[in-house]
């Protein structure tokens, strides 16, 4: 670490910037505050009243894919031309979310970004809980899901080997790697916080449980040498796959000669919005919750705002590839690509078209000004309106792109049918029945770099060893 | 503390006669590279687009990094912002520069040809974007809005020096916030006017960013070059340390990843696409022996730094470090030679004497504007906002502070 950034953490002398954590705290209440959510707190009658709603919502998908194993992908609105609907843009939708937080822990860890710390626990469970959503989708999309385990490859007698030039083999690779590595990582990173649990946790179930998980962490010298050095490889780990992920599902698309679909901008592009809906996501979720469990001394202005202009970015980097497309479209002169882009923004989905520019372009530039990126009800509506817009994108994308193909006699029409909306709905249930189960049963905060970032913990730059 | 208040020039009397030397070498060589324009001014522009894309990527990349630091802050570039300024401040030269390419077009351009344009439909089509008066406006355009940004910053940054008032940091993020997205675009479709369209009929939406990637990283090589020569003499030998090169060596790192990135996708997705109107940039590239060229570019532009720049070892020793970044450079001039000459040699590699000696001299001349920017100015930054963050501790423990 650099001299740096030693104090990167304190609030900004005379520029007004809020701090990333309130002053007056110490270790003792930091520890307190947080592990009593789960310890002592007495569980609020809202997060019941969530949790139900949740669950009933993941109910709903339950019925919904049970439905689908008995009657087959017929029940959805596929069909010729459009034979990639919802189930493809939930996937691209729920993936792009689950960016946001290996990037908030690994890349802004690398980049010695402290005001990472409170956001980084429930960003990263967020991520896994999002990814558990998007795996559903390509598995009961296969349309005979027990035999999705023959896209991996394994020497078998019936000569099936996967066909490696496709990207949708690609796709299972990164997202499984995906999926371990910030399992792996979120895990990591809670070990230090579930022993504070056990030793503090009242019930002998609590003690046991947490205990099992704190794989006897005594928090000893050579405990955290090792831990700080596994944290830091996991990071670097994560980092590339932070790209790689939605680059993989940007070949999809890519990769075919589909106009709409077939431009070589698509992989920094779909990086871009998958970290934009990322934040977005987060945004949507910390607002409320910072309020309810009265965080705002850790979950602070200055994470908003930083997280606000992380959206902002990348909504740019979001537009830029519109634009390109957009002109390249007309700049190639070939003329499906040409008619694709004229189709998307006069042709039956224009509405959808002209919604989705204006939630991901125009309404975001209001994060512009300082007084939206600091004001919280502005921010949640306006994270709410970006996870619109990048779900109202993927199905652009995926939708124009095939209703109206080469031939004129075989365009068609995409309506999404009940089970489609049932399984999408159904899938928002399942993540947030995570979260909450997550938010009652986990410190949502990690309660070890909390302590690391307070003055108390300051020690000599030259000492340290990461 | 004193001391640094004075000016590059007063500092480091070295940086004159340098200035000098590069002026008159690179006065020569475009002098002798004029022979070339009088008997193959095809070929002299060719490498002359090449070179000058060259040295205009170093100057637009620092200009963009300057606006970066200005709006992440971090230490990595309070050091390296008056080699930035200077550089930027090198954009009216680099104007004047553009004038061969300007007055040069139908040598390089095949769209100028109204012959061609009336047999062909695809191009026909184009006419309304690739015909001349609105390239030339378009071009206009482009350095105004670049000659803009580097000239308001680098008056702000001078009032900086003299005032210390901390409102004029907002005002420069102000700018660089609204500066990048203009950079962003200009250099797209300046990368679009300039070099996509030597093949008229082909297109990526790629290509842009992947100019503007190239651009970072040739900013970031020679920064770092800049650095070391500076580290080397009084008065930054006792303050530059090994992690100022470390954090630039992270970043060039990322730079290589990202380029690579971006040319790794703009290949698989065309080859496996294989469309008639994209496929035949790859063809012409990789059934000759330009794909020579092209394997060079992966060991060289991506593999061999990328397992250098890994180790922390090259990326804290100055000595180490240095030589990468001039490879990296020496390789970025490979990636133009590779975007630009195919389209006019077809057959298979052909390299003119031209196109080592405008690349020289080019940038003999850009470097030695450079040194005379870099002598006018204060060598740190004293009032930037991350001026204590980044060097306070190193100042005080050199004795530099009172």
């Amino acid at each position: 670490m650099t001299p740096a950034d030693q104090d990167s953490n304190r609030a900004d002398v005379g520029s007004g910037t809020p701090p990333v954590i309130a002053p007056g705290h110490t270790f003792g209440s930091v520890t307190d505050k947080i592990s009593a959510i789960v310890l002592t707190r007495k569980t609020p009658i809202g997060w019941w009243f969530g949790f139900l709603i949740a669950f009933a919502l993941m109910n709903v998908m339950m019925v919904a894919i049970t439905y689908l194993f008995v009657k087959g992908t017929g029940i959805w609105g596929i069909n010729i031309p459009v034979g990639w609907g919802f189930a493809i843009v939930n996937f691209v939708w729920w993936i792009g979310i689950g960016h946001a937080g290996t990037l908030i822990s690994a890349i802004l860890l690398l980049l010695k970004q402290t005001w990472r710390t409170s956001i980084n626990r429930f960003a990263e469970a967020m991520t896994l809980f999002a990814v558990a959503c998007a795996g559903i989708f390509p598995i009961i999309h296969t349309g005979r899901p027990w035999l999705a385990y023959w896209l991996f490859p394994y020497p078998n007698t019936m000569g099936v080997w996967p066909q490696f030039r496709s990207p949708l083999v690609w796709d299972v690779f990164a997202v499984s790697t995906y999926a371990t590595v910030s399992l792996l990582f979120w895990y990591v990173g809670l070990i230090p916080d579930l022993a504070t649990l056990r030793d503090r946790s009242q019930s002998p179930i609590g003690r046991v449980v947490y205990g099992m998980l704190a794989m006897g962490w005594r928090g000893s010298a050579r405990h955290w040498h090792r831990y700080e050095t596994a944290y830091l490889l996991l990071a670097g780990l994560a980092t590339p796959l932070v790209v790689s992920v939605h680059t993989v599902v940007s070949f999809d698309f890519a990769v075919a000669i589909v106009p709409g679909w077939h431009t070589t901008i698509f992989p920094p592009y779909f990086v871009a919005g998958a970290i934009y809906s990322g934040f977005a996501m987060v945004l949507t979720l910390a607002i409320p919750i910072r309020a309810i469990y009265g965080l705002e001394d850790f979950i602070t202005l200055r994470h908003l705002e930083n997280m606000a202009k992380v959206m902002l970015v990348t909504g740019l980097i979001v537009a830029y590839g519109y634009t390109i497309e957009a002109f390249i479209a007309w700049y190639g002169g070939n003329k499906y690509e040409g008619f694709m882009m004229w189709n998307r923004m006069t042709g039956p989905y224009a509405p959808v078209y002209w919604l989705l520019i204006c939630c991901n372009i125009v309404i975001p530039q209001a994060l512009w000004s300082r007084r939206v990126r600091t004001n919280t009800k502005a921010l949640f509506v306006i994270a709410i309106i970006v996870n619109i817009g990048m779900w109202l994108e993927r199905f652009i994308i995926v939708v124009t792109s095939l209703h109206r193909d080469f031939l004129p006699s075989s365009w068609g029409m995409y309506n999404p049918t009940i089970w489609d909306w049932a399984t999408f709905v159904g899938t928002i249930g399942l993540f947030l029945t995570l979260l909450f189960l997550f938010l009652r049963f986990l410190p949502m905060i990690s309660i070890a770099e909390m302590r690391a970032i307070l003055p108390e913990a300051k020690v000599d730059e030259d000492l340290r060893v990461i | 503390m004193t001391s640094l208040r004075q000016t590059a020039d007063q500092l480091i009397p070295e940086l004159a006669p340098r200035q000098r030397q590069l002026l008159m070498a690179g006065g020569v060589g475009l002098a002798v590279s004029l022979v070339g324009l009088f008997f193959n001014p095809a070929q002299f522009l060719q490498s002359y687009l090449m070179a000058y894309m060259f040295v205009l990527g170093i100057a637009l990349g620092c200009l963009a990094l300057g606006m970066v630091h200005q709006l992440s802050g971090g230490a990595w570039g309070v050091v390296i912002r008056r080699p930035i300024g200077a550089a930027a401040r090198t954009l009216p030269l680099l104007t004047l520069l553009f004038l061969p390419i300007a007055l040069g077009m139908r040598h390089l351009y095949v769209w100028t040809d109204a012959s061609l344009v009336a047999h062909d439909e695809v191009l026909q089509h184009k006419h309304v974007y690739l015909n001349v008066p609105f390239f030339l406006i378009r071009a206009a355009i482009y350095f105004a809005v670049w000659n803009a940004l580097s000239y308001f910053l680098n008056a702000w940054s001078l009032e900086q020096d003299e005032t210390g008032d901390p409102r004029i940091a907002r005002r420069m993020q102000r700018l660089s916030a609204g500066g990048l997205l203009a950079y962003g675009l200009t250099i797209t479709f300046a990368s679009f006017d300039w070099l996509m369209s030597l093949e008229p009929h082909w297109f990526s939406t790629i290509y842009g960013v992947l100019i503007l990637g190239g651009q970072g990283l040739s900013a970031l090589a020679f920064l770092i070059a800049v650095l070391v020569w500076l580290s080397r003499r009084p008065p930054l030998d006792d303050i530059i340390a090994p992690e100022h090169f470390h954090d630039l060596g992270n970043l060039m790192l990322a730079f290589v990843m990202l380029w690579a990135y971006f040319a790794f996708s703009q290949y698989l997705i065309i080859w496996s696409g294989n469309l008639p109107e994209e496929i035949a940039w790859y063809l012409h590239r990789l059934q000759t022996g330009w794909r020579f060229v092209g394997l060079s570019l992966v060991l060289f532009h991506f593999v061999a730094p990328f397992c250098l720049l890994l180790s922390r070892a090259v990326k804290r020793q100055a000595q180490m470090i240095v030589k990468v970044a001039l490879a990296v450079l020496i390789v970025r001039l490979i990636d133009l030679f590779w975007l630009i000459a195919p389209e006019f040699h077809t057959a298979g590699v052909w390299v003119s004497w031209l196109d080592v000696v405008l690349p020289l001299s080019l940038t003999a001349i850009w470097l030695g504007y450079f040194v005379w920017q870099l002598r006018g100015r204060a060598i740190l930054p004293m009032h930037d906002p991350q001026f204590d963050e980044a060097l306070g501790r190193i100042l005080e423990r050199a004795g530099e502070r009172p």
